[in-house]
């Protein structure tokens, strides 16, 4: 029962820190494929009832999305160092643990922050097991992240989950130190 | 054996005496270029072989994946194919993405195998003397570990498209693909029957992976192995002669985590162990005539291409290049 109020109470915190608090009058954004090209500019939003509709006759209908033309930063190249750390799992689990999750929420936050951000999120385990097995784990691994993002709000078509098994070691050394490092929930942020 | 060049053209007189010395059993003359003399060498051998009851091996191909060509970030894995004693090397995927688990289809024509290319894993075929690669997993999720079907129209594989990993099967392009497991667990691995009629896979449906056994609509799903409590990668031996399965099992308990070869009859249900002290060893996969086995070993830091008949008497690292060369698949 405690696992279930603190996500619940943290969409709250998420929703009431996270809405900009100004917003631009603009209806077409990025995103406005989304909201629809050609809506007028008084179109009724997507319901989504934590986002405030309209705050006044001058101020029409912000749809989902980034109103402001977001800045951040994505993955490099390689495809590390992007603007989500990586969370550990235990050898052999997928389970999440509490230093996890309260990562997780961190990034269930900056998700609500940066609407127009979409998350791959690799499950990777170390080189102890075998090949299929560990395609398995980090499927797993990817697919309870995912699972947690979404229970904090975060819609699941932003959500895309790839298993890499053992097959791309963050650390290709052969000691307790890489394997823990190996052992991830990793972000790839596109826009 | 006689061999002879004479201008560029190599002739090859072969011939086998009984051991009394009265009764000429093979007589054979082999002529064409002389630039490759190791296929002179292997047609000779698979004949002679083929005096007794087997079938040779020594025109019989291994693939494979390495990350040999891969030099920078993010590393890339390819697949690669060489003649059964490890020459011959060729490359088969250029794309510098991950490429594993390749399974040769059983005219030697076509690999299927997992690649990244688009992203998400997905099965893809590739004709390999066409040097095309079709992706036949479109919108399936992920896909991963294809083999197969001993008459080659069927393929098995793992994919999560209905939530957790199931085995599906598919036609060899693709098309039908439809689910034959359901479980809690993710089931993985699956490999062919050499009737067809049966498929072996990985399951942690009861906690740990182990080997289960079902026939090829799904039904009638049982344990195999009960031995150890990580088993993996079961690799149905495809000669009618031996009813038995290898797999990757960890068979000690306690210590540094490492696995072993290992077969079960199934008859008897009997484990032999196929590897001991050699590092940690998995994924085997048997060569044609179902005699001998391959599969990867991890000795210092690297992973070689080890090869072994099927008691384990004999295992010898196969010189497949260089690199962390893994997950062989021992074709036609």
């Amino acid at each position: 029962m405690k696992r279930q109020t603190i996500p619940l109470l943290l969409v709250a915190l998420i929703f009431t820190l996270g809405c900009p608090k100004k917003r631009p009058p603009a209806v077409l954004t990025e995103s406005g494929q989304r909201a629809g090209a050609h809506a007028p500019a008084t179109a009724t939003p997507e319901p989504e009832p934590e986002q405030p509709v309209t705050e006044g006759p001058d101020i029409a209908a912000v749809p989902r999305g980034n109103p402001s033309g977001e800045d951040f930063t994505v993955n490099d190249a390689t495809g590390e160092n992007g603007p989500l750390e990586d969370i550990r799992f235990d050898y052999d689990k997928a389970e999440l643990s509490d230093v996890a999750r309260a990562t997780l929420e961190r990034h269930g936050l900056w998700l609500q922050n940066h609407r127009t951000a979409k998350v791959t999120i690799e499950g990777h385990c170390d080189e102890r097991g075998t090949v299929d097995y560990n395609l398995a784990l980090g499927d797993k691994r990817a697919r309870a992240v995912r699972d947690y993002l979404a229970s904090l709000g975060v819609a699941a078509d932003r959500l895309h989950t790839v298993s890499l098994g053992k097959e791309r070691p963050l650390d290709p050394a052969n000691n307790e130190q890489a394997f823990a490092k190996n052992r991830r929930a990793h972000f790839v942020v596109s826009r | 054996m006689r061999a002879q060049v004479t201008a560029g053209e190599l002739a090859v007189e072969t011939r086998v005496f009984s051991v009394d010395g009265r009764q000429v059993m093979l007589s054979k003359r082999y002529s064409g270029r002389a630039d490759n003399p190791r296929s002179f060498a292997h047609q000779a051998s698979d004949d002679i072989v083929a005096l007794t009851q087997y079938r040779g091996v020594a025109r019989s191909k291994i693939a494979f994946t390495s990350d040999r060509d891969a030099t920078k970030p993010p590393r890339g894995k390819e697949l690669y194919i060489v003649d059964y004693d490890g020459f011959n090397a060729k490359r088969i995927t250029v794309n510098n993405s991950l490429n594993i688990l390749p399974a040769w289809s059983p005219d030697g024509r076509s690999l299927a195998y997992t690649s990244y290319r688009q992203g998400s894993p997905a099965i893809f075929v590739a004709r390999i003397f066409e040097g095309r690669s079709d992706n036949i997993t479109k919108n399936e999720g992920q896909a991963f570990a294809p083999t197969f079907s001993p008459d080659g129209k069927r393929l098995a594989y793992a994919s999560n498209k209905s939530g957790n990993l199931e085995i599906w099967i598919a036609n060899a392009d693709g098309t039908g693909a439809h689910r034959i497991t359901s479980s809690h667990g993710s089931d993985t691995a699956p490999t062919w029957s050499p009737t067809g009629q049966e498929i072996a896979f990985t399951s942690d449906r009861a906690g740990s992976p182990q080997i289960y056994l079902m026939d090829s609509e799904g039904l009638n799903v049982r344990r195999l192995t009960t031995v150890g409590n990580w088993n993996d990668a079961p690799a149905w031996n495809p000669s009618k002669e031996y009813s038995e399965i290898a797999y990757t099992s960890r068979l000690e308990v306690g210590g540094p985590i490492r696995f072993d070869i290992a077969v079960v009859d199934l008859a008897t249900r009997q484990v032999r162990q196929v590897t001991a002290g050699r590092g940690s060893c998995e994924y085997p996969s048997w060569a044609p005539n179902g005699r001998h086995l391959v599969f990867s070993c991890k000795r210092g830091n690297t992973w070689q291409i080890t090869v072994s008949d099927r008691e384990g008497r004999t295992i010898d690292t196969l010189s497949a290049g260089p690199g962390n060369n893994v997950q062989p698949d021992w074709g036609p």
